[in-house]
């Protein structure tokens, strides 16, 4: 379990750090994102474009590779649903 | 002597518009930006590059490729092997000394173009350039005006094909191959940086700029020896 819980953190860091390199935003603003922090809709740096910057950015960094048809508006709603996509395909 | 200068230079196909930097003496860079919209996110970025590899006393041109830029082609027209044959022309004319540097895409255009040597950063296949296009326009979840548009670009079907196996020149000459530390492919060198053709609002980076002329000067100076 304790592997779990330490691969979960650093894809969560991963994911903070992609965040915080497309959108351009400080480190301390994206280090107070909880898992309920919005995200699309919510943060105007995050238009379809930057969307895309971010998936292809989490697939190099991860080593993961997300089809077309998983990309959805649920995965980007918040910071913890994000999180929890990236980890469940990086951790597999 | 570092002062940016207006140039123009001509190829088979018509004339281009370019930039120069710093001595026409001695090892002379062609630079080459990626194409579509990294191109817009990295110039000022690369014109930084360009300007430090001056200051070390390395002169350089920033040609615009038909297609991009100020060129007179429109996007729609622009053919990776058109580019490729201007890349090629404007190398023949610089003569022998001649290095060519480039970011992510940009790697794509030297293939046939007798170089002394290549530096490459973060290289990208055409393969992946698609990809991300592809995925731009998934994300916007808009049908498209037609199926060559790819994130406000018209792309030509016979652009979208040289696209699809063009692959960054590996294995001839001089070759040194530069990427980001949060990047996991392999490399000669790595940085610490955030990947500034991804950012959604384009900005600079003036500290990596000096240690990537930095890594360019030593690595020309060693290729020269």
């Amino acid at each position: 379990m304790l592997v779990i819980f330490e691969g979960t953190s650093q894809v969560e860091t991963t994911v903070r750090a992609v965040l915080a390199d497309i959108l351009g935003l400080s480190a301390d603003r994206v280090s107070a994102f909880t898992a309920d922090t919005p995200l699309f809709g919510a943060l105007p740096e995050l238009d379809s474009m930057a969307v895309a910057s971010v998936l292809t950015e989490l697939e190099d960094r991860l080593g993961i590779l997300i089809e077309d048809d998983e990309i959805d508006g649920e995965m980007l709603e918040t910071f913890g649903a994000l999180v929890q996509f990236a980890a469940s395909k990086a951790l597999v | 002597m570092t002062g940016i200068r207006f140039d123009t230079y001509d190829w088979s196909g018509g004339r281009e518009a370019m930039l120069r930097f710093g001595p026409d003496a001695g090892p002379i860079v062609i630079a080459a930006l990626p194409l579509f919209e990294e191109a817009n996110r990295t110039r000022q970025f690369l014109v930084t590059i360009l300007r430090d590899l001056a200051d070390h006393g390395i002169g350089s041109v920033l040609p615009d490729l038909p297609g991009t830029g100020e060129s007179i082609v429109v996007t729609g027209e622009a053919r990776l092997r058109d580019q490729r044959t201007a890349y090629t022309e404007l190398a023949e004319q610089l003569g022998r000394n001649t290095y060519g540097i480039s970011i992510r895409s940009g790697a794509l255009f030297d293939t046939d173009a007798a170089l002394a040597g290549r530096w490459q950063l973060s290289a990208q296949t055409g393969e992946d350039l698609l990809r991300e296009l592809d995925r731009a326009r998934v994300a916007s979840r808009s049908a498209p005006a037609n199926e060559t548009e790819y994130a406000g670009n018209t792309l030509s079907r016979e652009m979208v094909a040289d696209l699809r196996d063009a692959i960054p020149v590996a294995g001839t000459g001089p070759l040194r191959g530069v990427r980001l530390e949060s990047d996991p492919r392999k490399a000669d060198a790595k940085y610490a940086a955030s990947p500034l053709w991804r950012r959604s609002e384009p900005d600079n980076d003036t500290a990596l700029a000096q240690i990537l002329a930095d890594d360019i000067s030593h690595w020309i100076a060693s290729c020269e020896r």
